[in-house]
């Protein structure tokens, strides 16, 4: 294991004291537990918006918590869920009233801990509410969508979820409007490289040199196909070959792209992979509206990178268009 | 021979359970690395250790309470999956014993249907899909036919219910979790949750033999 971190148990509470130190302006912590995440600015009479999940994910989850998209987050282990007791004291202080909206993505152990959660605060009187990112073509078979995990997508979850309730309207409105890109969001994984959980010291799993894992999970979650590494082009075709017709994304169609490296991967190779998305949706009568290329949903040092499809309407492309400013992700 | 468990019976359990998750920490973490995450023996060590200090702090006289507590800490101490759905069975059961000061057979029986029910309806699963279900589900109902016997022989006999559950998960296949990626190569594979449920019910059958 090569990390540059100091006693392994540590490292998430160490990164978090990092984040505090250099965005005291934007994120603090409730209930004196650094993972129990918040901004700064939280609006009174606005729906507030949480997620959660594992860390060993960056930006995931935490990193989209400011203005325009979360209100708050809590941090689990290095791909471990967080407590169903850090849930409730994030939703206590992100509720002003007008309820809360839980998104995160589809995982055993985070679904239960939200659902719990979500129980004690009813019990609190905290109207809460869930949608859930669940977006991996490769994880389930279509039909089976209730199966599949959530991955990158998740962010345009965050984007327009925020920017609708930035707006100030009804916690159904935002749940709706999260359904919505749920719903229209797909998303597909390579994997060139294994990653270290810091606590374990070795892999969880390996790639050998020269092969590649297509579908590959953000944990290391089996993919659909184990081989040799082939030319970019060819891994993007035959992800959007899994991609496109499982919405199915149709001519005239109008998407967003998202290009998220794993963590090990440079973005020189991103936008090499773009290029071949963009040529291939152009051959589809498939419009490129908004995309972005960078990491996401990283899974630590990981080398590989996914592509994210999704389709946009008026509505989408607006609030897709709205500033946010969060310490990962900042858009005037 | 016992004929009812008081208060401090449960909290004695409690501690108990924790000393046998110990003692199967690195059983439970090899049987979890070969399908699931892994991390199964720290979870259930950490959460239990955290039941245990909750039921030894408890100072009031309702089971009730005693088992929110423990429920409360094993979900505050380990949120893994596994963790998660324990807390939510303790939980239930904190519920339904709400008031009670002892359990005979009756209540013991009464007490491992709630939290079967708890975790069910947390996991949203059911008995033949390869989990913990696979061995709670035949010791609690060798606890219901079992209602009139004494705490010693009803609990033996739930012990024995639940390692054949253990048994019979192994023929299985996964649906749930991690293990169901591995789909048919998960059957003839030890399930590590329906090990974790045999050994809470072996913390009641050891501490009232």
């Amino acid at each position: 294991m090569r990390k540059l971190i100091n006693a392994p148990e540590s490292m998430v509470d160490e990164m978090l004291q990092g984040i505090y130190a250099a965005h005291p302006d934007q994120v603090r912590y409730v209930s004196g537990d650094l993972r129990c995440l918040v901004s700064a600015h939280v609006k009174k009479g606005k729906v507030g918006i949480a997620t959660g999940g594992g860390s060993g994910h960056l930006p995931l989850f935490l990193g989209y918590v400011g203005e325009g998209m979360l209100d708050g987050c809590c941090v689990g282990g290095v791909f471990q869920s967080p407590s169903a007791m850090q849930m409730l004291e994030v939703t206590k202080a992100i509720d002003s009233g007008a309820g809360v909206l839980y998104i995160y993505g589809n995982y055993g152990g985070d679904v239960m801990n939200f659902d719990m959660a979500a129980e004690m605060a009813g019990a609190e009187g905290i109207r809460v509410e869930q949608v859930l990112g669940a977006e991996d073509v490769a994880s389930a078979p279509k039909g089976n969508e209730g199966k599949r995990r959530g991955v990158a997508g998740i962010f345009y979850m965050y984007k327009i979820a925020g920017a609708l309730a930035a707006e100030m309207v009804a916690l159904e409105q935002v749940k709706s409007v999260a359904q919505t890109v749920a719903a229209n969001v797909r998303t597909m994984g390579v994997a060139l490289s294994a990653c270290t959980i810091p606590e374990a010291g070795k892999p969880t799993f390996e790639i050998e040199e020269e092969k590649m894992e297509i579908g590959m999970g953000i944990h290391g979650e089996p993919g659909v196909r184990k081989g040799p590494l082939v030319a970019a082009d060819r891994i993007v075709d035959e992800m959007l070959e899994s991609i496109l017709p499982d919405l199915p994304y149709q001519r005239g169609d109008e998407v967003s792209v998202l290009i998220n490296g794993l963590g090990a991967t440079p973005k020189e190779e991103l936008y090499v992979f773009f290029r071949r998305v963009a040529e291939s949706l152009s051959k589809s009568g498939i419009h490129i509206y908004h995309p972005y290329i960078g990491e996401f949903a990283t899974s630590m040092e990981m080398a590989g990178a996914s592509i994210s499809l999704l389709k946009l309407d008026a509505e989408l492309k607006r609030l897709l268009d709205s500033p946010a400013n969060t310490p990962f992700f900042v858009q005037r | 021979m016992k004929a009812l468990l008081t208060i401090e019976d449960i909290k004695l359990i409690f501690i108990r359970c924790s000393e046998i998750m110990n003692k199967n920490r690195q059983a439970l973490l090899d049987l979890d690395a070969a399908c699931g995450d892994g991390d199964l023996g720290l979870t259930m060590t950490k959460g239990f250790a955290a039941a245990a200090a909750a039921a030894r702090n408890y100072s009031g006289n309702d089971a009730g309470k005693l088992f929110l507590a423990a429920g409360m800490a094993i979900a505050g101490s380990a949120p893994s999956t596994m963790g998660t759905l324990i807390a939510s069975g303790f939980m239930r059961v904190g519920k339904e014993a709400a008031g009670r000061e002892a359990m005979a057979t009756v209540d013991c029986a009464a007490m491992m249907i709630s939290f079967l029910d708890g975790i069910m309806a947390r996991g949203k699963s059911k008995p033949g899909d390869k989990t913990i279900i696979d061995s709670l589900m035949p010791a609690a109902e060798t606890l219901r036919q079992g209602e009139n016997k004494p705490l010693a022989e009803a609990w033996a006999d739930a012990l024995e219910a639940a390692e054949q559950g253990v048994e019979r998960a192994r023929g299985m296949r996964a649906v749930h979790g991690r293990a169901a990626y591995y789909g048919d190569a998960s059957i003839g594979k030890d399930d590590a949750g329906a090990r974790v449920g045999m050994l809470i019910v072996k913390a009641f059958a050891e501490y009232v033999a």
